[in-house]
């Protein structure tokens, strides 16, 4: 640390054994009355069963640091870092207390107290400063990736089981990769014209992961918003939305992308996000800047425009597909849409008005899948058995799952594959897509 | 994280109790596992555990007792820690026995209406798991989304819905317990009620985990009555409220659940996560819900909505929905939790009193509230007379924490003084021992006391709990004995 680093930190105040900038904020636990009704919410407390690694457990842990009676170590890291940051807490919570936020802090702190070494740590710096914040970098990987996969190498390495070297976890993860797609960034470079009269004008997000991974979903997305008199444009400087790196606890780093969004799209009016975690993360941007006014206040403004896909079709209303598509599907409700951002009906009516499409309810829809970010690489063993309990929630006699959150998505590809289902995993948009595409004879049979 | 612990410590305590609950994390004995552990849903008193030990079945549980009854550890039992008097703290820095690994649902048998569960089943997830063959588990805490059957037992949970179906107590058919000395015996075989000799059950069910660990339950379940309806009524005056409420339970109605909530705190729920558009400038509001055969509903729901009118009601209505019906409940259940939207910290109340002298207590709990300068919020489960004070105060605050136990303790007395009592469900615990005193002489405490000792003698199992101090007891056994 220079010293010009160490006088910035120093005009920061610090709160009891938190030491560093943008410790945990008293005013986010002071409701908290100790009452427990979120304890069933907690997908880590019902696999263990321990109240440190409960919702109310870990508020009164990280207040217990403000209040001196606890380090931040190790110790405190467990809980903290155990936490799926789902938000099923606070819809539970009868005062909204708001754990993931103060969960992202406190992660902020730990992170400056023990820095990750080891490979740990090259790995986490490789990826979250190295990578995600550059998409040509991140295409690189993927065309690495797409490489592997066209080339004959993934065959070879399946058959010469090279990957039984590699850590169980990541084994499974190869084996549900998805297939690296063209970019949307690449392929549209000026604005997308509604396909009929224009009735709005409308910004979106492409993402980092999914606009390699996941493109056809961009492209879909790029589709249903045409299709209803949306003019889109992608604007160029916007960068990977940051939620990565505030749940690994690099808030700083977290607060430069926040900032270049924010400068990217200052001059749109609506930014459409077909990816909760992204979304979700952007509408909490102002949560960075306590200690910087003026971008908070800039923050609060571009939370304003942020808007979840199903949710924006939703209020500005959209064309009722002609098409029947005669499928039985479900609804898996991703915790950063969900418990996040309090979309639930929007997805679920949208699916309801393609024709044929016949829904089964999910019990606990809303219950984590154990995906969070990348929850399931850090803490393979937690993320599996929340897996588990997701998978077997999800009914039988149905064709696809549903969702709205990439992270979910291949979450439950690997659901699908390890539990021995056979649905196919989709997302919201794609299914209204699909179904306009077959109305207009474009798609006769559903090619998923 | 779910890898066995090493353990690193040379407490030889610790160590032979982990050689005894083997398996993943089975014990936890670090300061920073603890903390989470140092209180429940009452947080003026806390104490570290020495260890917490998750059995995961009565033999583990048996061997866990046994060894601390040898090796003289205090030792207690712990559900969810919702309870709302302390029972579940560590005060003597006791090896908690955590109940919440042992939560199966071990057998649901429909034709004779009941179920067999372990202790750390959640009581929701009874009826969760029932509903769909149309059947539900009755008491109905507001805490039973989180809480779980065993500490039901020990509290004799009541709820909403206990007007008239009964508290917990009623729906317990058989138990298996854990006696202070490792034995496990079973009472109330195979769920046949009222066994010749004593009724155990009854006096193990609200014994507040004092007299041994609860290991299995048998409970009544209930079919789904065929129709339900639940109606508001809005009024101005409390004394319209409650004279409302005396009116309709003697209309003959027995309504399954009657509840008030006073003006503050409906001020708390509607600034909490579920608000449903109360107004703000009323005194009461009840919720009255009647349930049975489909018919007769209407019938009932016209003469409720009639004694309000008579009584002056501002505004009644009947949930157009099972969704508007949902949303009216999850505002009341949330009720307690809410308060924390109005004030850092709450301490909650549980007098019972006779229906008629609702009036009265409740303005001396506005004079309680005057005098000690801390707000007073009112939820009431008015049928049967149980109402919770919510003394509302700010622990950061020097002075508050006593100021609002003493305020506490004045409403216990304001019910105890019209003939009242000093706890509907929530147990005595730590917190109102000294309290028992409104209730009760200290011969009869004694006797009680003379109960537990045969339990448990050596006092190892969650001392300190639901008596007042002991010291003075014992003098008093001395002198009697002399
Ligand atoms: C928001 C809120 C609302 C509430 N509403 C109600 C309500 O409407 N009605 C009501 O009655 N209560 C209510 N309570 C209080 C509380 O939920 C009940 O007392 C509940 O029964 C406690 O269950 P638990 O699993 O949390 O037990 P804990 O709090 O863990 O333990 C309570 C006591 O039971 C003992 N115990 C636990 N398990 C066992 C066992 N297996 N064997 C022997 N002893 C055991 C403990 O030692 C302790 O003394 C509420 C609490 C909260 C926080
Ligand atoms: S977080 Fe909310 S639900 Fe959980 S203990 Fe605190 S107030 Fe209660
Ligand atoms: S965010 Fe999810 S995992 Fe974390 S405490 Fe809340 S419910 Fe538990």
């Amino acid at each position: 640390m220079n010293v010009k680093e160490k006088q910035d930190l120093q005009c920061y105040s610090t709160l009891g054994n938190y030491l560093w900038r943008d410790p945990p904020q008293e005013s986010k636990w002071a409701d908290c009355v100790h009452c427990g009704m979120c304890l069933e919410s907690c997908p880590t407390y019902e696999q263990t069963g321990e109240e440190q690694h409960s919702p109310r457990g870990r508020v009164y842990l990280i207040k217990a640091v403000a209040e001196g009676k606890l380090d931040v170590d190790e110790h405190f890291a467990s809980p903290v870092f155990s936490c799926l940051d789902c938000r099923a807490c606070t819809t539970a919570c009868p005062v909204d207390i708001d754990v993931g936020g103060l969960i992202e802090e406190a992660r902020g702190q730990i992170r400056q107290a023990i820095p990750l070494k080891g490979w740990k740590g090259a790995v986490n710096k490789f990826f979250l400063h190295g990578v995600f914040p550059h998409h040509n970098r991140l295409r690189s990987l993927g065309g690495l990736l797409r490489f592997y996969q066209k080339s004959g190498m993934q065959k070879v390495v399946r058959k010469t089981k090279l990957i039984n070297i590699m850590p169980q976890h990541l084994t499974e993860m190869e084996s549900i990769m998805p297939e690296v797609k063209g970019s949307i960034r690449k392929k549209f470079t000026s604005e997308i014209k509604a396909k009929s009269e224009t009735k709005h004008k409308v910004a979106m997000l492409t993402g980092c992961v999914m606009d390699v991974f996941f493109s056809d979903i961009n492209e879909s997305t790029i589709n249903v918003l045409t299709r209803n008199g949306n003019d889109v444009s992608i604007p160029k400087n916007q960068t990977c939305c940051g939620a990565l790196h505030v749940h690994a606890g690099d808030r700083e780093m977290g607060r430069k992308l926040a900032k270049q969004n924010i400068e990217a799209f200052e001059n749109e009016e609506k930014v459409i996000v077909n990816a909760a975690g992204c979304g979700c993360m952007m509408k909490e941007y102002s949560e960075l800047f306590r200690d910087e006014p003026e971008w908070k206040e800039r923050a609060e403004q571009f939370e304003e425009k942020v808007v979840d896909v199903s949710k924006y079709l939703h209020d500005t209303g959209y064309e009722k597909p002609k098409a029947k598509m005669n499928m039985r599907i479900t609804y898996h409700d991703a915790c950063h849409l969900a418990h996040g951002q309090g979309v639930r009906k929007e997805p679920r009516e949208i699916l309801l008005d393609i024709p044929g499409v016949e829904m089964v309810q999910m019990p606990n829809a809303d219950r984590c899948c154990g995906s969070a970010g990348i929850y399931n690489i850090t803490n393979p063993e937690m993320a599996d058995a929340v897996l588990k309990s997701k998978m077997e929630n999800v009914p039988d006699d149905v064709e696809m799952i549903s969702m709205g959150n990439p992270g979910c998505m291949m979450q439950m590809a690997l659901g699908v594959q390890k539990y021995g289902r056979n649905q196919k995993i989709v997302h919201t948009v794609q299914l209204l897509d699909w179904a306009y595409q077959k109305e207009e004879g474009d798609l006769n049979d559903v090619s998923y | 994280m779910m890898s066995v612990i090493r353990i690193d410590t040379t407490d030889k305590h610790i160590i032979n109790l982990a050689s005894i609950v083997s398996g993943a994390r089975s014990i936890l004995y670090k300061k920073v596992d603890l903390l989470a552990y140092d209180c429940d849903g009452f947080t003026i008193h806390k104490h570290l555990p020495k260890a917490v030990v998750f059995p995961k079945n009565t033999a583990e549980v048996s061997q866990i007792v046994k060894y601390c009854s040898e090796n003289k550890l205090p030792f207690l039992a712990r559900g969810a820690g919702t309870g709302l008097s302390g029972g579940a703290i560590p005060i003597n820095g006791e090896v908690i026995i955590s109940m919440v690994r042992m939560k199966k649902l071990i057998s649901v048998d429909l034709e004779n209406r009941q179920a067999v569960v372990e202790p750390g089943f959640v009581n929701l997830k009874l009826t969760n798991s029932i509903s769909d063959k149309g059947y539900y588990y009755a008491p109905d805490p507001s805490s039973q989304y989180c809480c779980t059957i065993g500490g039901n037992v020990a509290e004799n949970a009541g709820g909403a819905h206990c007007l008239k179906y009964g508290v917990t107590t009623n729906h317990i058919l058989g138990l298996e317990v854990v006696l202070p000395n490792g034995e496990i015996i079973e009472i109330g075989k195979n769920g046949v009620l009222d066994e010749p000799g004593y009724d155990l059950l009854g006096l193990l069910t609200g014994s507040e985990g004092t007299l041994g660990i609860v290991t299995k339950i048998t409970v009544r379940i209930l079919k789904n009555p065929e129709g339900k309806q639940t109606v508001l009524a809005y009024f101005d005056r409390v004394e319209d409220g409650s004279q409302a409420v005396s009116d309709i339970i003697s209309a003959g109605i027995v309504p399954a659940a009657l509840e008030m909530m006073d003006k503050t705190a409906i001020e708390a729920v509607e600034a909490a996560a579920f608000p449903v558009g109360h107004p703000k400038d009323i005194e009461a509001v009840l919720l009255i819900e009647v349930d049975g055969i489909a018919a007769g509903i209407d019938e009932q729901i016209n003469q409720i909505v009639k004694v309000c009118k008579k009584r002056n009601v501002r505004e009644v209505r009947a949930a157009k929905d099972e969704e508007e019906r949902g949303r009216w409940w999850a505002n009341r259940k949330t009720g307690f939790g809410a308060m924390g939207a109005i004030s850092p910290d709450y301490l909650v109340q549980d007098g019972v009193i006779p229906r008629s002298k609702l009036p009265e207590v409740l303005r001396k709990i506005a004079q309680i509230s005057g005098e000690s300068g801390l707000r007073i919020a009112n939820i009431f489960h008015a049928g049967d007379g149980n109402l919770h004070p919510l003394v509302l105060f700010d622990a950061r605050k020097p002075g508050e924490i006593e100021k609002a136990l003493e305020a506490g303790s004045q409403c216990l007395k304001a019910c105890a003084d019209v003939g009242g009592t000093i706890t509907g469900e929530h147990g005595v615990g730590i917190e109102k021992r000294e309290e028992m005193r409104f209730v009760f002489k200290e011969e009869e405490i004694l006797a009680q006391t003379n109960i537990r000792e045969v339990f448990n003698p050596d006092n190892l199992l969650n001392a300190g709990k639901l008596f007042p101090t002991p010291g003075r007891c014992v003098e008093i056994k001395k002198e009697m004995k002399a």
